[in-house]
């Protein structure tokens, strides 16, 4: 055991301790302090809550390593996961939020005063957030299986504990104040290590815009060695694939039950539009910096690793050949490390950047412990959304609407429970890499949740036979085009599995407005629900007449 | 309560839309828009970043962020303009939820 090791688990023990103190003291007592936090989260911290929501363990661990790797086809993740707070922000969550219902299954139930719409949008949401929690418990598991250099198995397992643990006790209230601390955590942990090694490389201490002349110069190296520039658009896939994938990874955003329940949590429209600003401001910090990262990383892999001797390559080499992300082969026998002979796995970059930059124990296990906060404070919110949709809006809504609030509560936590094991489970053997599961739970949610709440919130004529059938037709070509052009090698454009929530989401959009056309137009009361969602909470819309509270 | 001009609740939902509009115009036009021209763009260099590099990577999204604070503001001064109170609003938030 050496020092590394104990700072480390140090380090990760103490933050972990923070955050079950954190759940202890906000212990949820009633069932709106467990959905919906009580509402009354002010905008700048519900803001902070949406950032560690939002950033999971593929935005730390992964994503300046795809960008490294892909070059500026990565850019499509920069763009597409930070544009979709637009759709949110200006078409969905206030009005979402003046509906005033405690879940998203239950607007879209009670919006078309249907019980099997109901059903259909709890199930969808269990399918989104199953899939994105996998994906959530495989990382963690990773982090502290490498970390702590056992199977990350075991990792698994004990992150899956600590999340079952805090997110049922806490519910929605613990879970937003846990949150806030993982928030800061995790920044701190990504921007240290990027300042350092800007300072570094290009004596600035903003690495937000010093890599640009980084950028130029491995053009220059790029040009040398014969291969495409870094820079060079649409290198690994189409332009269209490329606007395809950024679409996806947009509406996607707006139709994650997770992160849309998060405005729910507010009281007012307004605060709503100011969580949305708050939470961009605080997700950019973490983009800003990603694609820096991944100009220094390839940088210093292109300097100083490639076109040293291989027997006397940098030390810090040495612990990431051992695990394998890192494969340095000297096919040509010369005794140098040539730049195509490395290969480098892209869960790299933010790991070993402490060790590149020569940063100390210190920082190794901060970065460590940011990981696992971005891992844990997005499985808590998924496993709380799973949790309602099936003890709000199926028990309570459709099995048992007799239930006391204690009975509820009860179910709350014990489904918390079995959907935290049963994840942990799979993401033992997980079905696909985490950065593709997380690819799929996007394109399902923009296949369904996204033309639905669009259509729920701004088109009054919508009916219920028109959201049932959208929903059914968005799921089944979302996941048809996924399984297609996966397995079947069928494509259109050249667009791949990530980008079939363009499919999807078009198929439900052209769906649910044909269906609603074609059958009778939803009862009045319905239709002025809708129009009453145009207004501030101070005007009211009764009978084609506005009313102002005063 | 009392009873307002339906054409003035109109005014106001019309006054959001038209701004909405305008922020998703500008959001396509840094986002979906230079990746559209990529190719022809890669000579242009924008604080020592290839342009298009420097939209993906930074433009877009700091647009996306001003955008959403000038929707939060703006949002703000409709509501004053049309006399809508947000101390009140709170309170009718607060209460007008369906609590089951």
């Amino acid at each position: 055991m050496d020092t590394q090791f104990i700072v480390s688990l140090l380090i990760i023990l103490a933050t972990f301790a923070l955050y079950i103190g954190i759940a202890l003291y906000n212990t949820a007592r009633a069932t709106s302090d467990f959905y919906v936090a009580g509402r009354g989260v002010p905008p700048i911290f519900n803001g902070m809550a949406i950032g560690a929501d939002w950033m999971s363990a593929a935005s730390f661990i992964g994503m300046a390593g795809t960008i490294m790797l892909l070059g500026y086809d990565g850019l499509a993740y920069i763009m597409g996961w930070t544009g979709g707070y637009l759709f949110l922000t200006l078409l969905l969550a206030p009005q979402l939020r003046k509906y005033g219902r405690w879940t998203v299954p239950e607007f879209i139930g009670d919006r078309f005063n249907s019980k099997p719409a109901l059903v259909l949008a709890a199930a969808c949401t269990i399918i989104i957030s199953f899939t994105y929690s996998i994906g959530q418990l495989s990382g963690s598991g990773v982090v502290i299986g490498r970390l702590f250099e056992i199977d990350a198995k075991i990792g698994t397992m004990l992150g899956v504990v600590l999340i079952a643990f805090y997110a049922a006790f806490g519910g929605m209230k613990g879970i937003t104040w846990t949150q806030v601390a993982q928030y800061i955590i995790l920044i701190i942990a990504y921007l240290i290590p990027v300042i350092f090694m800007s300072l570094q490389l290009t004596n600035n201490p903003l690495p937000w815009l010093s890599y640009g002349e980084i950028i130029s110069q491995m053009g220059e190296l790029d040009r040398e060695l014969g291969i495409s520039e870094y820079f060079a658009p649409f290198t690994n896939s189409t332009k269209w694939q490329f606007l395809a994938l950024m679409f996806t990874l947009m509406a996607g955003t707006a139709g994650l039950p997770h992160v849309i329940v998060r405005f729910y949590t507010v009281t007012t429209m307004k605060a709503a539009r100011w969580s949305g600003a708050w939470a961009l401001i605080f997700i950019g910090l973490l983009y800003f910096s990603a694609p820096a990262y991944a100009a220094f990383s390839r940088f210093i892999l292109m300097t100083q690793v490639a076109g040293s001797q291989i027997a006397n390559l940098p030390a810090w080499t040495k612990s990431w050949v051992d695990t394998g992300k890192l494969q340095v082969a000297d096919q040509n026998g010369d005794g140098i490390l040539q730049w195509n002979e490395l290969i480098i796995a892209n869960d790299i970059v933010v790991m070993a950047t402490p060790e590149i930059a020569n940063l100390g124990v210190f920082v190794i296990g901060l970065v460590a412990a940011g990981a696992m906060a971005a891992a844990l404070s997005t499985a808590g919110g998924l496993m709380i959304s799973i949790s309602s949709s099936f003890a709000h809006d199926i028990y309570y809504r459709v099995i048992n609407p007799q239930a006391t609030e204690r009975q509820r509560l009860v179910v709350a936590r014990i489904s918390i429970v079995i959907a935290t094991l049963l994840a942990g489970v799979i993401a033992l053997d997980p079905p696909g890499a985490i950065t593709q599961i997380v690819a799929w739970a996007f394109a399902i949610a923009t296949g369904t949740f996204f033309p639905a709440l669009v259509l729920g919130v701004w088109w009054k004529r919508g009916n219920a036979q028109g959201i049932i059938a959208g929903l059914l037709v968005g799921l089944a070509v979302t996941l048809g085009y996924i399984f297609a052009a996966k397995y079947g090698g069928f494509t259109i454009f050249g667009i791949i599995d990530t980008g079939a929530g363009v499919f999807g989401a078009t198929a439900a959009f052209a769906t649910n407005i044909i269906v609603s056309l074609a059958t009778p137009a939803p009862p009045q009361k319905l239709q002025d629900e809708v129009i009453n969602l145009r207004y501030p909470e101070q005007m009211i819309y009764k009978d084609g007449d506005v009313y102002m509270k005063d | 309560m009392r009873k307002i001009e339906k054409r003035q609740a109109d005014a106001y939902f019309k006054e959001k839309n038209m701004y909405t509009l305008i922020y998703f115009i500008l959001w396509f036009i840094v986002s979906y828009g230079v990746v559209l021209f990529a190719d022809s763009l890669t000579d242009i260099t924008f604080l020592g970043f290839p342009f298009h590099y420097f939209m993906g990577a930074i433009g877009a999204l700091a647009t996306f962020i001003i955008l959403l604070f000038a929707n939060a503001i703006i949002g703000d001064k409709i509501d004053r303009k049309y006399g809508i109170d947000a101390k009140r609003n709170e309170e009718i938030g607060a209460n007008s939820t369906v609590d089951h």
